[in-house]
């Protein structure tokens, strides 16, 4: 069974299809990198994996639970499916500790303190101890989205999403982040990463999914799609981003 | 000319006729405020709703209490409500309904204002961990957008303190009543509506310097 599947999900806004007919999944342990020119869905298509965005056609399944039955329990569901976003969202009015442990005493039900050693734990590994009492506000970017990916990880979650980590950090933040990501892929997380690294991609990536105006057009394996890519338009992006 | 004379506002004078009003004016501000703003929170939680049957009573409630006039509300209800409920209900308890009822109306724009200058992402973010829709509001989107719109609220609390007011129309037994009837007692009414004037002003005026400073804070934190 894998981790993630989606099978012919297609979503409307009002009359626009934004996303037609979109299949994949995502083995246990794999890492699957999502790419495409902007607007061509990617987003929505992460989004709609835990939920975020509805959508009205197709099945999204996580380990065996269905997304889009009404009958399931989606605050459960999304509880474990770790989710890291475009602009960290990390809580303002909150210290990073704070941000760290709400989750985990709120929703997993844990207790203060057994919330907060697991959080600091998750800060020293993302390389940022000495920043738990700062305020979000107070950090890089980098550093930011260094803490959102610990937030999430500090659910224990069964997968991770990654919605565009790197695309709102300045150049020389985007490594730190992206350490973190190859770190966590060779731990053997199952990762479904939307982004335009294809330094990433070609690291630890085990499939690449490229997507244009709401299709996925291609669905390879890493060495596939980066040999020869089948779609002209594939092609073409890749040859943009590559030589930039 | 004027000839004032504010000899006979002693101590005793003051403690006596003053003090009782002065503590239910900001009696009356305070619960009004907090009661206020809770109601006003839910009226703003209703009308951001995606469902009609929240939307549209909610709605309803606000533009009523928006186009009256605040001492028709309060004439209104102390009048009404002794009717439906076959007994008195006393001018300063029915002041302090009528308050919190009709200030809940104004509070829940600005707390509506507020959820919808919390950014988009947030609740995505609350929804991500787990939690759900009371969660993400109670800790994620209403304490920012309280923090946003704190100045905004303490604003309109001022306003609400000059309201307070108001409740002459009721006879009901405030700051204003307080100098009132020790002018009339001493026959002195310009001298004890000059003191309330003063009194009010110093009173609004350094609260209106408190959310000065507040806002400054604030954009600083931004």
């Amino acid at each position: 069974m894998p981790m993630i599947e989606m099978k012919n999900v297609s979503k409307w806004y009002d009359a626009f299809q934004v996303l037609t007919e979109c299949s994949t999944q995502v083995e246990k342990g794999e890492v699957i990198v999502v790419c495409g020119p902007s607007g061509s869905g990617k987003s929505t298509l992460i989004k709609c994996v835990n939920g975020l965005e509805p959508f009205q056609q197709g099945e999204v399944i996580i380990n065996g639970i269905s997304v889009g039955d009404p009958k399931t329990d989606l605050p459960k569901l999304r509880a474990r499916v770790g989710m890291v976003f475009q602009h960290f969202e990390l809580f303002p009015h909150m210290s990073i500790t704070e941000n760290l442990s709400i989750a985990q005493v709120k929703v997993l039900g844990r207790g203060k303190d057994e919330a907060r050693e697991r959080g600091l734990k998750l800060l020293d590994r993302v390389g940022l101890r000495s920043q738990a009492d700062k305020f979000p506000g107070q950090l890089s970017g980098g550093q930011q989205q260094r803490v959102a990916i610990a937030r999430a990880l500090s659910m224990d979650p069964i997968c991770m999403l990654f919605d565009e980590p790197t695309s709102a950090l300045d150049p020389e933040m985007i490594n730190e982040v992206l350490d973190v990501m190859v770190e966590l892929a060779q731990e053997g997380m199952t990762m479904m990463v939307v982004t335009h690294e294809m330094g990433f991609a070609r690291k630890v990536a085990h499939r690449v999914v490229f997507m244009d105006q709401g299709r996925i057009v291609e669905d390879d394996k890493k060495e596939a799609f980066f040999g020869s890519p089948r779609s002209e338009r594939a092609q073409q992006f890749l040859s943009k981003i590559l030589h930039h | 000319m004027l000839n004032l004379d504010f000899a006979f506002l002693t101590p005793a004078v003051v403690s006596g006729y003053v003090l009782k009003g002065f503590v239910f004016s900001l009696q009356l501000t305070a619960i009004a405020m907090l009661g206020g703003i809770a109601l006003g929170t839910v009226l703003a939680l209703m009308r951001l709703s995606s469902r009609p049957w929240l939307t549209l009573p909610a709605a309803g409630y606000v533009n009523t209490m928006r186009s009256v006039p605040l001492v028709m509300v309060i004439l209104w209800f102390f009048l009404l409500i002794p009717l439906l409920i076959g007994r008195p209900l006393g001018a300063e308890i029915s002041a302090i309904i009528t308050f919190t009822l009709f200030e809940a109306a104004y509070y829940s724009e600005i707390m509506r204002a507020g959820i919808q200058s919390v950014a988009k992402g947030q609740v995505a973010a609350g929804y991500a961990l787990g939690m759900r829709y009371g969660q993400t509001m109670r800790l994620v989107v209403l304490p920012q957008a309280f923090r946003n719109m704190l100045p905004v609220l303490l604003t309109q609390t001022i306003i609400l303190f000059q309201d307070t007011s108001l409740v002459y129309a009721i006879g009901a037994y405030d700051l204003l009543k307080g100098f009132e009837v020790a002018g009339k007692n001493f026959n002195r009414p310009v001298e004890t509506y000059l003191v309330a004037a003063v009194l009010y002003f110093v009173i609004s005026f350094s609260l209106s310097m408190l959310v000065r400073k507040l806002q400054q804070r604030i954009a600083i934190i931004r």
